[in-house]
C-alpha cells in the first residue's frame, strides 16, 4: 500500500492541483495531509473546498490554528521583524478572505493523525509551531519520536522535506532514589525515523516546485516527490488579490523565511 | 604624485573608492583630505571614509571649493567623482587647480570618456554594472535602527532583483546592539561586502548619526524598498529594551575584566 503526505498548500490551488494529479499517477492508496492548508496564497477558500471534497484526513496546522484562534504564535514562529510584519499582513487578508464553513472546518482538524505505526503532525508532536528541522538535536528528534509511540512521525511545517533516520541511538540516564543513592540505566532506542513532507504550496528547497512524500508500507520505502506547476499562475493571482508582490517573488524563487532564522534548531517551549 | 589634488573619476562599481583607501593606507592620516561631491544628504562614501579613517579630513559639500583654493603643501585632496556626475562639471576647477586625474576602469574596458578624462588609467574591479543605469534612489535613514535578521531578508531580495534590476546598492545602517554597518553590492561581483564601521555604540535612542542608502540600476520600485526598509525598523520601546540588553551585557562583561 503506498500513502502520500503532503502538507503546508498555503493557499496555492495550483500546486495542489498539480500535486493530487501527480499522486494519482504514482497510485497511492490514501492520503495524508498535515495541514497549513491556507496563509500567503491567494486560494484559501478552493484549498480547504478541495481537501474536504476528497475526504483526505488532516491534522491541524499552525496558520489554521491562528485563523481559527487568532495569532497566537510565539516569537519563534518569525525569523525576523520583516518576516513578522509580512506573516501579520497574510493572516488579516486570509482571515478576511476564509469562507465560514472553511474555518468551522479548520477548527475541527486534529493536532495529530495516527495509522498503525505512522504517526502524522504539522510542525512536532508538542506543538504546530515547533520546528523540527534536519539538524534539530539527535536527543531532541528521537524524544519527538518516542512520544508519539510511533516508528515514523511525519511532519512539515519547515517547508524542506527530508527523511532523517534515528539508529543505534543509546539513551543514558542516572536516577537518583530517595534513599540518595544513584542507579544509571541504559537503553538503545530502536529505529525511528522522521519524514519532512516539505511543501506543497511554498517550497523554501530554491526551487518553485511543490513537494510531497510517498511511503510504500509493503517495501517500507519513502519517496520525496518533486513536481513542477504552472507557479506563475499562482505569483499573477497573489499580485491580483492585493497580497504583497514579494511573496509572488519570493515563491518563484523557492524561497522562504524559515532557514534565515539566527536559531532555526530552536525548540519551541511555549 | 606631486599633485596635491587627486581627481578620481570611473564607471558605477570600478573600485573608486577602494582604490583612494589603498592610498589612505599608504600615507599619514592627517595630511590627506577626502571629497565626494554630488552626495546631497545621504553622503554614505564620506560617512564610510570618516569611520574608517578618522584621521582623514572630510570635506561637506559647501565648503568643497575654497578649501580646494588653501590646499597646503603637506597636504593631498582625493576627490572622488560618482558615475552620475559629468565629468565636465568640475572641470573649471580641476583646470584651475594642480590636478592628477586618475580612471579607475574594470579590465578590458576602452575608448571611453574617462580614457580621454584622465592622466592615468587604474584597473579596477571586474564590475558588471551597466554604464548609464537609469535610476538613482537615496535615503536617509538617520534615526532608524534596523533588525538585523530583517535587514539580511532585504539586503537578500534587493540584491537579488525583488525591487527591479540593481547594478548597485550600499548603505550605512544602524542595528539593534548599536553597531553600524556599511553595506556594499556590484552587479557582477560575487563578494558582498559587510563592514561593522569604527564607531561607537550607540546605545542612547535614536541615533543622531547618519544612516542611509543609495540604490542604482532599473525598473526600481522605489516606495517598494522604502517600505520594506521602513518594516525593517524597531519601534522606541523595542529600542530601548535592546540597547539596554547590550549595556547590560557590556557592564557584566566589564565587571567580569
Amino acid at each position: 500500500m503506498k500513502i502520500a503526505v503532503i502538507s503546508c498548500i498555503h493557499g496555492n490551488y495550483e500546486a495542489l492541483n498539480v500535486v493530487l494529479s501527480d499522486i494519482d499517477n504514482q497510485k497511492a492508496d490514501k492520503i495524508y495531509c498535515l495541514g497549513d492548508l491556507v496563509g500567503y496564497g491567494p486560494h484559501p477558500n478552493a484549498v480547504v473546498e478541495m481537501i474536504r471534497a476528497l475526504d483526505i484526513p488532516t491534522c491541524q496546522g499552525c496558520w489554521d490554528e491562528d485563523i481559527v484562534e487568532g495569532l497566537n504564535a510565539c516569537e519563534c514562529s518569525y525569523p525576523s521583524l520583516l518576516a513578522e510584519k509580512r506573516g501579520k499582513l497574510a493572516h488579516e487578508w486570509t482571515n478576511q478572505t476564509i469562507h465560514p464553513e472553511g474555518r468551522e472546518y479548520l477548527a475541527q482538524l486534529p493536532l495529530s493523525l495516527r495509522d498503525n505505526n505512522l504517526c502524522f503532525v504539522h510542525g512536532s508532536p508538542h506543538n504546530q509551531h515547533e520546528y523540527l528541522m534536519p539538524e534539530v538535536d539527535a536527543f531532541v528528534a528521537m524524544e519527538r519520536v518516542l512520544a508519539t509511540g510511533a516508528d515514523i512521525l511525519f511532519c512539515g511545517h519547515t517547508h524542506v522535506p527530508y527523511v532523517r533516520s534515528l539508529d543505534a541511538g543509546q539513551l543514558q540516564i542516572r536516577l537518583k532514589l530517595t534513599d540518595k543513592s544513584e542507579k544509571d540505566m541504559r537503553f538503545s532506542a530502536p529505529l525511528k525515523r522522521i519524514v519532512n513532507a516539505g511543501s506543497v504550496g511554498e517550497p523554501r528547497h530554491g526551487r518553485p516546485n511543490a513537494t510531497y512524500v510517498i511511503y510504500d508500507v509493503d517495501t517500507d520505502q519513502i519517496t520525496l516527490r518533486e513536481v513542477e506547476y504552472d507557479y506563475q499562475k499562482t505569483c499573477a493571482a497573489i499580485v491580483e488579490n492585493g497580497l504583497p508582490p514579494i511573496f509572488a517573488w519570493r515563491l518563484a524563487r523557492g524561497l522562504e523565511f524559515a532557514e534565515r532564522a539566527d536559531d532555526p534548531t530552536h525548540v519551541c517551549e511555549r | 604624485m606631486s599633485n596635491k589634488i587627486i581627481a578620481v573619476a570611473g564607471p558605477l562599481g570600478a573600485g573608486k573608492t577602494t582604490w583612494i583607501c589603498q592610498n589612505f593606507m599608504l600615507q599619514a592620516p592627517e595630511s590627506m583630505l577626502y571629497f565626494c561631491p554630488g552626495t546631497d544628504s545621504v553622503p554614505i562614501d564620506s560617512t564610510y571614509m570618516a569611520a574608517e579613517y578618522p584621521g582623514v579630513q572630510i570635506l561637506a559639500e559647501g565648503q568643497d571649493m575654497e578649501r580646494l583654493k588653501h590646499v597646503s603643501g603637506s597636504e593631498t585632496v582625493y576627490v572622488e567623482i560618482g558615475f552620475h556626475l559629468q565629468l565636465s562639471s568640475l572641470e573649471a576647477v580641476l583646470t584651475s587647480l594642480p590636478c592628477t586625474r586618475i580612471a579607475i576602469l574594470p579590465p578590458g574596458m576602452e575608448q571611453t570618456e574617462w580614457h580621454a578624462w584622465a592622466d592615468t588609467i587604474a584597473v579596477g574591479a571586474a564590475s558588471q554594472a551597466m554604464l548609464n543605469p537609469s535610476q538613482l534612489w537615496r535615503s536617509p535613514l538617520t534615526g532608524q535602527v534596523l533588525d538585523p535578521a530583517s535587514l539580511d531578508m532585504f539586503w537578500y531580495e534587493l540584491t537579488k532583483g525583488a525591487y527591479g534590476q540593481v547594478q548597485r546598492a550600499k548603505g550605512i545602517f544602524d542595528l539593534t546592539d548599536g553597531r553600524a554597518f556599511h553595506f556594499n553590492f556590484v552587479a557582477g561581483l560575487l563578494q558582498m561586502e559587510t563592514t561593522e564601521l569604527k564607531l561607537p555604540r550607540w546605545l542612547k535612542g535614536r541615533p543622531d548619526r547618519f544612516s542611509g542608502i543609495e540604490v542604482v540600476g532599473e525598473n526600481l520600485d522605489q516606495s517598494a524598498i522604502a517600505q520594506t526598509l521602513k518594516d525593517c525598523g524597531l519601534e522606541d520601546r523595542a529600542i530601548a529594551y535592546y540597547q539596554q540588553q547590550v549595556k547590560d551585557v557590556l557592564a557584566s562583561g566589564a565587571e567580569a575584566a
